[in-house]
């Protein structure tokens, strides 16, 4: 790799990945970033969703598929068997293309999470307006929380499942392809929002938008046919490549 | 994104400002060098040329990495294309600001062949030109601008002037030859000078009505 991460978050070595007989990623080795956006890019079917997706071990709930190699996030094993799942996913949260809140309040979409960690009352309403305030959302729900968080609109909803997964307090935010389903605008204070949330979380996002990887990302992993060609500092990635597959897939020349 | 998008162009403009007064400075004191034959003074001067290459390669790489990362469109594209143009006419000001410099470290070395009365004024003229265009960068003026264009006219009839006058003196006396040369290329470089401002100018009308004026005859102002 041409850039050392310095105190990494996440390393993954040699991960092999295989839905039944088919292998989907091939011996990937990469250290995500601490307290920065990483994207992965590439054309469909390049596995940068596998990978996301072992993150936070939702490919465990495929059939048939087979994880050789290691993930380790703050220097632990994720793969272990002394794991648990669920504190995992607590500490690595998720949003996904097509926003999915709960048929509930805003409230309850947001409350969902601490209240089976057995929290209650007031805490829960300051975290509940924490994450609300953290997801860029607060202003415009303050006054109707109560409301089915399904009345909102798609970006918005968006923004609610990121207050979701903020709720339990994660150190790791996962995005796969968070923008695809919105308009330009809700694009834009999604990409806006992943700027500020940097400073906190360490966010992951999963983007067929090249141009947005170039946008929010402060590293870029460039992925094809289950490999990881390139990974670099974005500004190096869009202006000066060292793989030439990397450099006719920014320019548009494939996929 | 987009605030830190128009952040970081206001930062791009800053800094061709920061350049442009450099390049004011150098100017001003080269040929204050001359004038007042002080060669320290131009020794100084060629030195900080290097600050001026740092810039430029810093505002090109500012410029090089805004484009790959955030697609601009319209003026803000525009504007990136255009600060790129006037960073290389900016260093080019501040290479013939040098030479002038050597020039006057050589003729500091001989007698003062005549007083300096068209250089100084050339050198006026062609400080204001590139005042007057950065102005109309910084505030996206278009009429400024194009008053800049026909300035372009005195500065050439000066350079004219100065080889029509020390021509007589080298013909009058060979001896005076090596200092006349000196004057006349001192004279080129000022005219050069406000070639670059002239050019920085066109570049700006282009910024902000996306019309072309390069090298297109002399449009009324």
């Amino acid at each position: 790799m041409p850039t050392t991460i310095v105190d990494p978050i996440i390393e993954v070595k040699n991960l092999n990945l295989k839905y039944s007989a088919k292998q989907a990623l091939f011996d990937v080795c990469m250290d995500i970033p601490r307290r920065k956006a990483t994207a992965f890019i590439g054309p469909s079917g390049c596995g940068k969703t596998t990978l996301l997706r072992c993150f936070n071990r939702l490919n465990d709930l495929i059939d048939n598929v087979s994880v050789t190699g290691s993930i380790r996030i703050q220097g632990m094993d994720i793969y272990d068997s002394e794991v648990d799942l669920t504190a995992l996913r607590k500490r690595v949260g998720m949003v996904f293309q097509k926003s999915n809140p709960f048929p509930k309040s805003i409230y309850d979409n947001v409350a969902y999470g601490p209240r089976i960690y057995g929290i209650r009352n007031s805490r829960l309403d300051e975290i509940v307006e924490r994450s609300l305030k953290a997801a860029a959302l607060w202003e415009e729900v303050k006054d109707r929380l109560h409301e089915s968080g399904l009345g909102l609109s798609g970006g918005q909803q968006q923004r609610l499942c990121i207050a979701r997964a903020m709720a339990v307090g994660p150190e790791i935010l996962l995005m796969d392809e968070p923008c695809s389903a919105l308009d330009p605008i809700a694009t834009g204070k999604i990409e806006e929002l992943i700027h500020t949330l940097k400073d906190q979380y360490t966010i992951v996002i999963v983007t067929h938008n090249m141009q947005q990887a170039a946008r929010v990302s402060d590293c870029t992993g460039f992925f094809l046919l289950g490999e990881m060609i390139e990974f670099n500092e974005t500004p190096r990635i869009f202006t000066n490549p060292s793989d030439r597959r990397t450099e006719d897939y920014i320019t548009g020349r494939f996929g | 994104m987009q605030r830190h998008f128009h952040e970081e162009l206001d930062l791009v403009k800053e800094k061709t400002l920061k350049l442009g007064s450099l390049v004011e400075t150098m100017v001003e004191r080269a040929v204050a060098s001359l004038v007042d034959r002080d060669s320290r003074l131009a020794e100084e001067i060629i030195a900080s040329d290097e600050k001026v290459d740092a810039l430029d390669i810093e505002i090109d790489e500012d410029c090089l990495r805004l484009l790959a990362l955030h697609q601009p469109a319209a003026s803000d594209l525009r504007f990136i294309t255009t600060a790129m143009k006037i960073t290389t006419d900016l260093e080019r000001m501040a290479d013939q600001a040098v030479n002038i410099c050597q020039r006057a470290i050589e003729l500091n070395e001989e007698p003062q062949l005549k007083p300096y009365i068209d250089i100084p004024i050339m050198s006026q003229l062609s400080q204001k030109m590139m005042r007057d265009a950065l102005d109309a960068f910084v505030r996206r003026d278009a009429g400024l601008a194009r008053e800049v264009i026909p300035a372009d006219d005195k500065v050439d009839a000066l350079k004219n002037q100065v080889f029509r006058e020390l021509l007589t003196f080298m013909m009058e006396d060979p001896r005076t030859i090596p200092r006349a040369i000196r004057l006349i290329l001192v004279s080129r470089h000022l005219e050069r000078i406000a070639d670059h401002a002239t050019n920085i100018a066109e570049m700006v009308v282009f910024l902000v009505e996306g019309k072309v004026i390069r090298h297109t005859s002399k449009e009324p102002h």
